[in-house]
């Protein structure tokens, strides 16, 4: 198995103000697979990306990746872990404002030891005119897409999207999908979105969907739309 | 009801507290040591100038060659509209250790004495004693020491009011409070010492008082001329020009001066400091402004919320700085200046002036900066500041770096750029620090320097002035002929020049005897002079002047000196073929009687500056040293710090991209290391540069020369000291990006 979650436990809070984020999470994502996490808020889909993610920890339980245990790395290991294995998109996209597009990519780039080549990345994005702008000269799609553009370049393992149309409009999200679909279809990369939005689940090869901290359904999507057929 | 807002203070400065402590320390510093000051200053200026009625300060005193008889000076007081008060004194060496004690008689009319301790003299060999001179030499109230083969007992410690700064002479460039002192005895005392040094010295009081120091000079050219036509004149040294009663008057004051310019530069800086800090509060928070104009809160409310911290902290500064100025630092200042001058007593009380120039200009300084720029940043829509994009007017077009530069090296520059207002800000703190550590370090090698320099080049090991000629058998001695006058340069104050007639072969000045004059280099530097230039010099008691050609310099690199062939002396100043009044000597000529040497120029009167000032100074650098790092850690940590809070969301990323902490700082502090290395090495020469020049601003009032030369070492030091103190800033900061939290990026999706 590419991806396992075996009992996953995340709290927050003390005494009588402790919530319970993630009650005992067990999930296996195969290599290549296309999985959504949905659920409404609060259910702890965030949470559990930023653990696989290596931004949060567990409580208890543990992530391997192809049977490295997340748990066990130290603070320079697990860096080495996302630098090596993980691509990032957030809802808010987080670029960085003083670097150009051009450079927020070359930012995620010279991780790589085997970068995707930035002027084709920017070309296929539909930056390439837009290279030499700041973030905030970009509308909020284009700013995405320069998300995607960074988190993809270095070619990682598995893509991390953290409701990556939530703050874009209907059209803008959809083309948004397109392209990470492309990229999971042509580099074969794995994909965890956490969305809200019920009609993505559509289009991932597999369904996981939370709520109150628990997995309420997972199961393979044997009946893919693509995105053009996305209705929401 | 109370404001919410005021709630979220609290976690506000638990959240930046680092920067409030430092903030709230530099102002507890800056006040403390600046109302210290202040008040001491002014409590000193005060007890000064009541000192000149209280203790009836002479307008003036003259010397006379020879005693002159009572008709002669009834004569003197009505011809020239004063009141000749006898101040006799007598020139004793002291034999229990070395310095020359200046002993007067009982002063009941003039320049009365202020005690400090102890009492007045009663008995024979009752001594009342200079506080500082006494101090030098560990005697205390009970104390005994010899004086010229006697036995004095100290009776009191008192300051003397007409040598609040010691100077034995007032050519001389700098006081000397160890190697000089002064004393008084009761009139049978005074008697009891030979006559061999004793001065026929008088002060005077005018009839009518001079309005003013123009007034003073024009009174006393008045005088001197009536006095010089009745009696022969050996000092002439009216109050106005008197660097012993006046010095440390004038110091007190330019003192206040300077140091109230620094702490306004200071919060100048300070101010804008706090501006970038709450632009960049501001810019952190915008989605909370944004949504708390955008729910009705008045822009003046915003403003006087984001107001509160910075005006309670420096609220809170200047409380603490006070309290700390009036118990702990206006001691330790006055002792800065009870250490270098011999003051009288003064008191200390709440000054409604050092409130305002201390505290009240200090505040109102930084609200009105913090003010302008709130309201400005303010005055966005609700709706930028809930976009966070608080650019006013166009977006921002990011400029073009060169592609073929490295990433990392194109981020670093981004990083610069972005931060360029606060980089500006820490190149203006790394001057002011390095300015006040400079200052705290040259002077020392700078007076080893100008010490070793004037041993070095000493025309002999003694000069002896003479009264009038006397021989002598010691074999080193060189005959040579010397006179006083005055510089005319009409820029600047005119000061006594020593010129020398030399023989033709002397051992012990070496120099063309072409028919110009040769002059010292001090002569040369103070005054920017070169060959071929004509100097006019005029005489000390008279008008005559006297035109030189310069035609050569001599090394002599602290007197202001003329040098001229020893018959073109006698011919000049029309003496007799032959004459002399000194010698040049490597030996202590013994065969002279006493009584005939007016004075002896050795190592000890040469050197006086460079001791004195680093006996005086050597306390208060050592304040400047710390300061200077203090200062340079304080501006650099701020803003450094400041750079790492506005990208912390954008280093958090970095982060989770996968960079690890070394590289982030590659990019984040080292960016922040450059600037500040850069800064400290080329700002170095250009604080030199300034230094001097405020150097050579304020020792062109004094007389004689004190070259401004720098050390190598001096700069080395500083520039260590500064890469030092960065790396503890750099220490603070790499521990600082260490622990943003992942989770700081996903901040602004909430």
């Amino acid at each position: 198995m590419f991806l396992e979650l075996s009992q996953i436990k995340r709290a927050f809070g003390e005494g009588e103000s402790r919530v319970e984020v993630l009650k005992g999470i067990d999930l296996q994502i195969e290599k290549g697979e296309f999985c959504v996490l949905l659920g409404p808020s609060g259910s702890g889909k965030s949470t559990l990306l930023n653990i696989i993610g290596g931004i949060d920890t567990a409580d208890s339980g543990y992530i391997s990746i192809n049977g490295e245990k997340t748990a066990d790395m130290n603070e320079k290991a697990l860096t080495k872990y996302r630098r090596k294995h993980l691509g990032y998109i957030f809802q808010m996209y987080n670029l960085i404002p003083n670097l150009n597009i051009k450079e927020n990519v070359e930012v995620g780039a010279y991780l790589s030891d085997s970068p995707l080549e930035v002027d084709e990345l920017l070309k296929t994005l539909g930056l390439y005119e837009h290279r030499h702008k700041l973030p905030n000269q970009l509308s909020g799609g284009q700013q995405q897409r320069t998300a995607i553009g960074r988190a993809l370049v270095k070619n990682p393992d598995i893509l991390l999207c953290d409701e990556p149309t939530g703050a874009l409009d209907y059209k803008t999200s959809k083309e948004i999908l397109a392209l990470i679909d492309d990229v999971h279809n042509k580099y074969g990369t794995t994909v965890v979105m956490v969305t809200h939005n019920d009609a993505i689940k559509n289009m991932a090869d597999r369904v996981v969907s939370l709520r109150d901290g628990m997995i309420r359904k997972n199961y393979l999507n044997e009946t893919k739309l693509t995105v053009d057929e996305l209705e929401w | 009801m109370r404001d919410p807002l005021n709630k979220r203070l609290g976690r506000q400065l638990r959240e930046e507290l680092g920067k409030y402590v430092i903030i709230f320390l530099f102002f507890v510093m800056m006040i403390g040591a600046v109302s210290g000051f202040i008040i001491s200053d002014t409590g000193m200026i005060n007890a000064y100038n009541e000192s000149f009625e209280k203790y009836n300060i002479e307008d003036g005193n003259l010397e006379f060659t020879l005693d002159p008889d009572k008709d002669t000076i009834e004569d003197i007081e009505k011809d020239g509209g004063i009141k000749l008060y006898e101040n006799f004194y007598k020139d004793e060496e002291t034999d229990s250790f070395d310095s020359t004690l200046r002993i007067y008689g009982e002063r009941d009319e003039i320049d009365r004495l202020c005690l400090w301790e102890g009492e007045f003299p009663s008995a024979d060999d009752d001594i009342a004693l200079d506080r500082l001179y006494a101090q030098n030499h560990d005697l205390k109230v009970g104390s005994s020491f010899e004086v010229s083969g006697r036995t004095l007992n100290v009776c009191g410690i008192v300051a003397f009011t007409d040598y609040s700064a010691l100077y034995e002479s007032p050519s001389d460039l700098m006081f000397d409070n160890d190697m000089f002192g002064v004393g008084a005895v009761t009139d049978a005392g005074f008697d009891s010492f030979n006559d061999d040094h004793l001065h026929y010295n008088y002060s005077w009081l005018y009839d009518k008082s001079p309005d003013g120091d123009v007034q003073a000079q024009e009174m006393s050219e008045e005088l001197m001329k009536t006095v010089a036509e009745k009696a022969m004149l050996q000092n002439f040294i009216p109050a106005y020009s008197n660097q012993a009663i006046h010095f440390a008057g004038n110091d007190l004051h330019n003192d206040r001066t300077s140091i109230l310019v620094f702490l306004y530069i200071t919060m100048v800086i300070l101010a804008f400091i706090f501006v970038v800090t709450t632009e960049s509060t501001i810019a952190k928070e915008a989605a909370v402004i944004g949504t708390l104009r955008a729910s009705g809160y008045t822009r003046g409310e915003i403003v006087r919320h984001y107001m509160k911290l910075p005006m309670y902290t420096l609220t809170a500064g200047a409380i603490v700085g006070n309290i700390v100025g009036y118990t702990l630092m206006e001691k330790y200042m006055a002792a800065a200046y009870l250490g270098s001058y011999s003051l009288t007593t003064y008191s200390v009380s709440f000054s409604a002036d050092a409130f305002v120039l201390t505290t009240l200009i200090p505040f109102v300084i930084m609200f009105v900066i913090n003010l302008a720029a709130l309201t400005r940043k303010l005055t966005l829509s609700p709706l930028k500041f809930l976009r966070r994009d608080l650019t006013r007017g166009q977006k921002k077009k990011a400029f073009r770096l060169n592609t073929k530069i490295g990433i990392m090296t194109r981020f670093r520059l981004r990083i610069f750029f972005q931060n360029i207002s606060g980089y500006i800000v820490i190149i203006f703190g790394i001057i002011l620090g390095y300015s006040i550590l400079f200052f705290g370090l040259m002077f020392e090698p700078m007076l080893d320097n100008f010490k070793e320099e004037t041993v070095n080049n000493m025309i002999a090991d003694s000069i002896y002035v003479l009264r009038m000629p006397a021989e002598t058998d010691a074999a080193s001695a060189e005959k040579a002929a010397m006179t006083s006058l005055k510089t005319t340069f009409e820029k600047y104050k005119a000061e006594d020049v020593s010129v020398y007639g030399i023989s033709e072969n002397s051992r012990y000045v070496k120099i063309d005897h072409n028919g110009g004059v040769t002059i010292s280099t001090a002569f040369m530097n103070k005054y920017g002079l070169k060959k071929g230039d004509s100097i006019t010099l005029t005489e000390k008691y008279g008008d005559k002047d006297y035109e030189f050609e310069i035609t050569g310099f001599y090394d002599y690199p602290s007197t202001i000196a003329v040098f001229m062939d020893i018959d073109d002396f006698c011919e000049t100043f029309d003496m007799d073929e032959g004459y002399f009044n000194i010698y040049f000597a490597d030996e202590k000529i013994e065969d002279i009687d006493e009584k005939l040497i007016m004075s002896k120029i050795t190592e000890d009167n040469l050197t006086k500056t460079s001791r004195q000032m680093t006996r005086s100074m050597s306390g208060i650098m050592t304040v400047f040293k710390w300061f200077g790092v203090v200062m340079f850690v304080m501006v650099i940590y701020l803003l450094a710090k400041l750079i790492i809070d506005k990208n912390a969301q954008s280093i958090s990323m970095t982060k989770i991209l996968g960079y690890s902490n070394r590289e982030i700082n590659g990019l984040y502090v080292h960016t922040t290391t450059i600037v500040a290395l850069l800064s400290m090495l080329v700002t170095l020469p250009l604080v030199d540069f300034l230094i001097g020049a405020i150097f050579k601003m304020v020792f062109m009032s004094y007389s004689g020369y004190f070259a401004y030369e720098t050390d190598l070492t001096v700069m080395v030091k500083c520039f260590i000291t500064g890469v030092i103190s960065y790396s503890l800033v750099a220490f603070v900061l790499n521990r600082g990006v260490k622990k943003i939290p992942l989770a700081e990026a996903l901040k602004n999706a909430e």
